[in-house]
């Protein structure tokens, strides 16, 4: 048995670790605690003062910013944010919580968990890699594609938060993120290397497959010249851009069939850097990639043609052309965290549950056709699918339409943010604003919108009131009012049929 | 997706018998089985072992880690080591094996070689007339493990300026030789310091860095 060895943290607090270690990540050594709350890691090297101010600073004055404001609560499932520093036998380290439950493999990889990796920590690269997806993970961890995407509005959220305090994570990639996507929940990890501009510079260039382009066109310069680029907020926008490609498409944005040098690392640094082309560039085509060279366990993801970008729907598509051909090398340009929350969200309202059954994906994105049909298994929507056109009320009064569309499928739920503009579904939502207040359900052959508390909820072209309880058939054209007060929303009805 | 091939020159001359090569047996089943866990490593690592005594063995011709099966490691009773043989072949499977980069695609990452040797090469010549043979091929990085008291460092140091010294040849010192190269293995997708080039992790305690 090891034995356990009690520490004081810097600031007075009792700390206890076992002393067996438990992992060991790039830079540190990682023990638990007794009851296994919390872990004690320890950095290999000697740090100097500056990163013990640093580590300081993250532990107080920007854990408090974060955490301590009203709703702090809701980012602790999201960050394994440091709360203390150590020092022990001269090595400097962090006390973080453990992960959650929800974060290590239940099962891990198919056969019998072929792979040994039943209770490791669920690592986003197993699931960001179609090999892996494919060939080695156990079906019952991989989640479906719904999943995905309230994963990616989590860390969009996360790191919108972060940058909305004016710290940089600046090294953000799937190593550094845990996702679960049995319930689509993920959490950002390794918080201490964050850059805070103008005070703390980073010590890490990023991950490779996340470095921005301006970082590893410039590295070959010294530290002190001015035109060397280093990790800030505007790469964290890179690389989360590229981490949001990978969960919903499974391939890297910029690894397509262009070759820029006989030498594989020089070759790497150009594609990833200075030569950076979008695989899925509509015009230069000249990185899409070379599928005769792209092995089986890899498709159909590998494959651009058969599973374009476009697949994840307008909102995305947009802010992807930002992030990967306006913003490649133009890091101003680059779609912010919290623009990326909301084309999600507004994504989210888009998606249809594949008539299929024993497709593997589940879930798709309406392509904005009269004749929807699944991506992944090709099965045609078949049957009256409602497409609600949402206008809200100005200030003027007038309704305007938004840009916003949101999908009907059967028990879907609607809520407050669906009703009225200036609510977002966020981390600001109150306990009673996540409560759902009505939905949708296809009926005796029509389909109806149940109200459970809409107090508003209004046919226009009746003048017909629906009270709470009650309910109303949906058909074409038709005009319904959700909510009466600014921002509130009216709804336009478009009936889809197949 | 490029392959990172890994080269294991192995020693199984008659010296190995017995505790070292139960050691090297089992630092190759926690080396497979750790790189496994890697989804980075489990993409990308490809993994050829040889083996040298009297005679050379390819035992694993270049497979990539998920369909990997380990074979049987035998060792004589007594024998020569025959080290230059090894790189000879070692030198015909990389120019087989390796995939380089053409225009239109691209190749393998350099491939990694590490040797673990406990005896000095009994053919020194053939060793010598291989030093520059291997240097051309342009290997990402050159390790040699020297284990025991006889080996020569200064004949490894030839070949590599790596070259780790375990002080004897036993299951502990060879188990930490093996967790070293699963970590110099998988840093690929490793945080990249601030400062320069990705560089080996240090050397578990028990080992000595000659350089």
């Amino acid at each position: 048995m090891a034995n356990t060895i009690k520490i004081k943290a810097v600031d007075g607090t009792d700390i206890e670790f076992v002393n067996d270690m438990i992992g060991q990540g790039g830079m540190k050594d990682v023990y638990f605690s007794p009851d296994k709350t919390y872990v004690v890691a320890f950095f290999r090297d000697k740090q100097d003062a500056v990163a013990k101010d640093r580590l300081l600073t993250i532990t107080g004055t920007f854990y408090d910013r974060i955490f301590k404001q009203a709703g702090g609560d809701y980012w602790k499932d999201l960050y394994c944010w440091p709360t203390k520093v150590v020092e022990w036998n001269g090595r400097l380290g962090i006390v973080a919580p453990t992960y959650q439950k929800h974060f290590f493999f239940q099962t891990g990889s198919r056969n019998n968990d072929f792979l040994q990796i039943k209770g490791k920590e669920k690592e986003g690269k197993w699931f960001a890699s179609a090999f892996h997806q494919n060939k080695n993970l156990d079906p019952s961890e991989k989640g479906d594609w719904y999943k995905y995407f309230l994963i990616c509005i989590t860390i969009s959220r996360g790191v919108k938060r972060m940058h909305a305090a004016g710290l940089a994570h600046s090294d953000l990639s799937y190593k550094n993120v845990l996702i679960d996507p049995v319930s689509g929940r993920a959490a950002i990890i390794d918080i201490d290397g964050l850059v805070v501009p103008g005070k703390f510079p980073p010590d890490v260039l990023g991950t490779p497959d996340f470095i921005a382009p301006e970082v590893l066109a410039t590295r070959h310069l010294p530290k002190e010249d001015k035109s060397r680029k280093f990790p800030s907020i505007q790469t964290d926008r890179h690389a989360l851009a590229v981490m949001i490609y990978m969960y919903l498409l499974r391939r890297h944005p910029l690894r397509g069939g262009k070759v820029h040098d006989a030498d594989a690392q020089k070759d790497e640094e150009l594609s990833m850097g200075t030569k950076a082309v979008f695989i899925e560039h509509p015009t230069d085509k000249s990185n899409r990639p070379k599928l005769s060279q792209v092995k089986p366990s890899y498709f159909p993801w590998a494959d651009t043609d058969k599973l374009p970008y476009t697949i994840a729907g307008p909102y995305l598509k947009q802010l992807f052309d930002r992030a990967f051909i306006d913003g490649l090398h133009n890091p101003s340009m680059r779609p912010t965290a919290d623009e990326w929350e909301n084309a999600l969200v507004k994504t989210v309202d888009l998606m249809q549950p594949c008539q299929n059954k024993t497709c593997e994906m589940k879930w798709y994105v309406f392509d904005n056709t009269t004749a929807p049909k699944c991506p992944f298994c090709g099965t045609p929507y078949r049957g009256q699918l409602p497409v609600l056109n949402l206008y809200s009320k100005n200030p003027k009064g007038m309704f305007s339409f938004e840009n916003h569309r949101l999908m009907v499928y059967s028990n879907q739920y609607i809520y407050q943010w669906h009703l009225n503009k200036n609510i977002s579904p966020n981390e600001r939502l109150t306990a009673d604003q996540k409560k759902p207040v009505g939905y949708f359900v296809f009926h005796n052959g029509k389909w109806v919108l149940v109200n459970q508390a809409i107090p508003d909820l209004k046919d226009m072209d009746t003048e017909q009131e629906v009270p709470v309880g009650q309910m109303l058939e949906i058909k074409d054209a038709q005009k319904i009012l959700l909510s009466k007060e600014d921002g509130g929303r009216l709804i336009i009805v478009q009936m889809v049929n197949n | 997706m490029r392959r990172l091939p890994v080269y294991l020159l192995l020693d199984t001359s008659g010296s190995m018998k017995g505790e070292p090569i139960e050691a090297v047996k089992n630092g190759l089943e926690s080396l497979v089985g750790f790189l496994r866990q890697d989804p980075f490593a489990l993409e990308s690592v490809h993994l050829s072992i040889i083996t040298f005594d009297r005679e050379v063995h390819n035992i694993l011709p270049l497979k990539d880690l998920e369909s990997l099966i380990l074979p049987e490691i035998v060792t004589p009773d007594s024998g020569p080591t025959h080290l230059g043989q090894a790189l000879e072949l070692l030198c015909e499977l990389v120019d087989k094996e390796v995939l380089k980069s053409t225009p239109d695609q691209k190749g393998d990452w350099m491939p990694l070689l590490f040797i673990m040797t406990d005896g000095k090469p009994s053919d020194l010549q053939k060793y010598r007339e291989m030093i520059p043979e291997v240097k051309s091929r342009h290997f990402g990085e050159i390790v040699a493990c020297a284990a025991g008291p006889k080996v020569d460092d200064q004949l490894l140091k030839e070949l590599t300026h790596i070259v780790v010294h375990l002080d004897t040849a036993d299951s502990s010192t060879i188990k930490s030789f093996f967790k070293w190269v699963s970590a110099s293995v998988s840093t690929g997708n490793r945080s990249m310091g601030a400062g320069g080039d990705v560089v080996l992790p240090p050397p578990p305690p028990q080992v000595n860095m000659v350089i």
